[in-house]
């Protein structure tokens, strides 16, 4: 029955349309997460593209791979002064600044990072930072973190004081002191791609799975095969039950497959170097989840994949109560923009803020919610929104199938 | 084997498609001759379990077969006038499927989806899409699925509408050989489908049977007789405004009418009397001619 039923999915000319589409998609994807980080300033001050522009660029970053001490970030600070001190660096002409750029490629997200966690304060970001350090702030990296999110929390000016409450300050603060430190950097570009890029497959792939999903229920009645289906003698019970376990089948299989491709391509392309590493030794340095980069990604897809299911359960549901297919296409759509709706109502902002981050959207683009301030204090126990929000669709995911097997086989067929 | 109908009612808002229905049915060909809106499909659907009764009862062997629901629907075999299937399909796969969600076995499923694709002649054509078949084609495909499971209850919907004669002919062979130790409920509005397969036709209308029996006992069961005789065409007019006219042909003195009427028509001495046939019986009771033009096969 189930074979059948996926078979009815994939007959059709347009769900094996809507698959190649999904794949030359996810391909144009890769291609985009890999090429923009393909860029090698060369000694002459050129732009290199390309494959072994990227393998330079790695093996300069990878030269300054290892535990971020108190000596490393020293000369860190040390090899970046002495490049902004060169003539080239000062000079006025393109070519010879492009030239003195080149040489600082090496270092140059460690000196991101120095970026970050020196900030003047917690939400300004200055370029030219790294530039204006002293080899003897190197011990201060650190603590720096740590200080900057309490001076943050207990700012009036910004709001944030009252905007969390003192048990989420309290856990934020502690979360923070738990990062383990010196952390390990290494070059990761590849995790960082993946997890930018993330989104954007999963956006492609629920466009497609709902159009795919959309007509399991309601093709019944739109090919008036209702009739023999429900006058079978297992029409009531389980070839419904084959529907929703072939929906939920060619979900996992759509969805893994594409994120299998997605991931091994940008990450067998850019390198799994950096797995290990901290989420906050890049660009997510605020992220309060102690998390490494490969645990975020798994976390970040298991959680799409939660909403994968959920958004398809939903769109069964949807098409099997209202018997068409138009409205079950339009369900994840719908849901995808029903964020930008919310977030244009004049409402209290943390109420706002608390709704998104639980919208089935969201689990979507979970990469988000990694370096998001999104909190639930449950009478003292505080979490981020990231396991309430997966714990959440695991409950909801589960609980579908049974309404939707309900509303199926209750209907008076007419 | 009996499938049994007490005082059954389908209520839809102000019409009662069904209206106190009764009947009782063991083996063999039963024919449902109704014109459009009679209830047929109603009926059949509510045999089918597809649509609850607003009141009555339908059992088999006693049982209720609502509540018997899954074990009912095993012996049940049930073609719909609005015969839909998967467009994509192959005849093979959707025979394969249809088994399956009949709870068949593989196995069985397999030898009975051959078996029914030779008995109705879609062995050519079993690997086509169901969607590229010719309507006749379709009907056989769809004869074949609701015999899967060798069903002891087969209901079919109109099952020769649109279909040519030469094709409705083969039609009602196949029912009738289909129709061995089951119980064929057969709906139309098409006398000639069931006036030589039907062990009994019931005639509907308004939602009850109005009359119901042996062809031959319809036909005696009439009070009117028929008459046939030729009149001029300038006064065939008159005769089809007063009369229930079954036919009408034009003969090179003027036309030859075939009327109903208990008495010789009015003035008409010439008038000869005729055996009356299920056709005038359809005429009699429905104010019209039965069929829809392909009826005289
Ligand atoms: N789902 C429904 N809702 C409301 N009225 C209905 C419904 N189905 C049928 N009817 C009405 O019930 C009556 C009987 O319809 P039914 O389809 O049973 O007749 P039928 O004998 O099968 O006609 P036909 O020969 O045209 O197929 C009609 O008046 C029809 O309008
Ligand atoms: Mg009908």
């Amino acid at each position: 029955m189930v074979k059948y039923e996926i078979k009815k999915v994939f007959a059709r000319r347009g769900g094996v349309i809507a698959l190649l589409i999904m794949l030359v998609l996810t391909v144009y994807t890769c291609w985009f997460a890999t090429n923009s980080s393909s860029e090698w300033v060369n000694e002459n001050g050129d732009t290199e593209t390309g494959y072994h522009a990227m393998v330079k660029k790695r093996e300069a970053q990878r030269a300054w791979s290892g535990i971020l001490d108190e000596e490393k970030i020293r000369r860190v600070i040390e090899e970046n002064l002495r490049i902004t001190s060169t003539p080239e660096y000062n000079s006025k002409d393109v070519r010879l600044s492009n030239i003195a750029f080149g040489w600082g490629q090496g270092i140059h997200e460690i000196r991101g990072l120095l970026n970050h966690y020196f900030a003047v304060d917690f939400q300004t970001s200055d370029y030219y930072r790294a530039n204006s350090l002293t080899p003897d702030m190197a011990g201060e990296f650190y603590p720096n973190r740590i200080r900057l999110l309490k001076e943050f929390l207990a700012d009036e000016a910004n709001g944030s004081y009252y905007r969390f409450s003192d048990a989420e300050k309290d856990w934020m603060i502690r979360q923070y002191e738990a990062l383990k430190t010196p952390f390990y950097v290494d070059y990761m570009q590849g995790w960082d791609n993946v997890l930018t890029y993330y989104p954007t497959v999963s956006m492609i792939l629920i466009m497609v799975l709902g159009y795919l999903m959309a007509g399991i229920f309601s093709n019944e009645f739109q090919w008036k095969s209702d009739s023999i289906f429900f006058s079978s003698a297992h029409g009531r019970n389980s070839a419904i039950r084959a529907k929703l376990a072939a929906g939920f089948l060619i979900v996992t299989a759509v969805y893994w497959a594409a994120i299998l491709v997605y991931s091994l391509t940008v990450l067998g392309y850019l390198g799994f170097y950096g797995a290990s590493c901290p989420l906050q030794a890049s660009g997510r340095w605020k992220s309060f989840y102690n998390l490494t980069n490969a645990q975020a990604y798994l976390i970040v897809i298991l959680g799409g994949y939660i909403g994968c299911v959920f958004i398809a359960f939903l769109t069964m549901l949807i098409s099997a109560c209202s018997r068409s297919t138009v409205l079950g296409v339009m369900t994840p759509v719908l849901i995808i923009f029903l964020p930008n709706f919310i977030q244009n109502l004049s409402f209290d902002a943390v109420i706002i803020d608390k709704i998104l981050a639980l919208l089935p959207a969201r689990l979507l683009e979970l990469n988000m919610e990694l370096v998001y301030f999104d909190l639930f204090d449950f009478g003292g126990f505080v979490t981020g929104a990231l396991p309430v929000a997966i714990a959440l669709y695991v409950i909801l995911s589960a609980a579908l199938p049974p309404v939707i097997y309900r509303e199926y086989r209750r209907k008076e067929i007419m | 084997m009996e499938l049994k109908i007490t005082d059954l009612t389908k209520q839809f808002k102000e019409v009662a498609a069904v209206d106190g229905v009764s009947c009782t049915m063991t083996g063999g060909v039963y024919g449902l001759l109704g014109a459009n809106g009679a209830g047929k499909t109603t009926l059949m659907r509510m045999l089918c379990t597809l649509n609850t009764p607003t009141s009555g009862q339908i059992t088999w062997d006693g049982q209720d077969i609502f509540s018997m629901a899954e074990a009912y629907r095993r012996i049940l075999g049930y073609l719909p006038q609005d015969f839909g299937y998967y467009p994509d399909f192959t005849v093979e796969d959707y025979m394969l499927y249809i088994a399956s969600i009949k709870g068949l076995r593989p196995v069985v499923a397999k030898r009975r989806t051959a078996e029914l694709i030779r008995q109705v002649g879609l062995d050519k054509a079993s690997g086509r899409k169901m969607k590229k078949l010719s309507g006749g084609m379709k009907r056989r495909a769809g004869i074949a699925q609701a015999m899967l499971n060798d069903p002891q209850i087969l209901i079919l919907d109109e099952p020769t509408a649109g279909l040519d004669p030469t094709e409705r002919i083969r039609f009602r062979n196949l029912i009738s050989e289909l129709s061995e130790e089951r119980i064929v409920l057969l709906s139309t509005h098409i006398v000639s489908d069931v006036e030589y397969i039907a062990k009994e036709i019931l005639l509907m209308k308004d939602g009850r049977f109005i009359c119901r029996g042996t062809a031959d006992e319809l036909i005696a069961s009439m009070p009117e007789r028929v008459w046939s005789l030729t009149v001029p065409k300038k006064e065939a007019e008159g005769y089809l405004r007063r009369y229930k006219v079954s036919n009408v042909k034009a003969v090179p003195n003027g036309a030859q009418l075939r009327i109903l009427s208990a008495e010789p028509p009015a003035g008409m001495q010439s008038a000869q009397l005729q055996e009356a046939t299920l056709e005038d019986v359809f005429l009699y009771h429905f104010g019209e001619r039965s069929g829809d033009g392909n009826g005289e096969v």
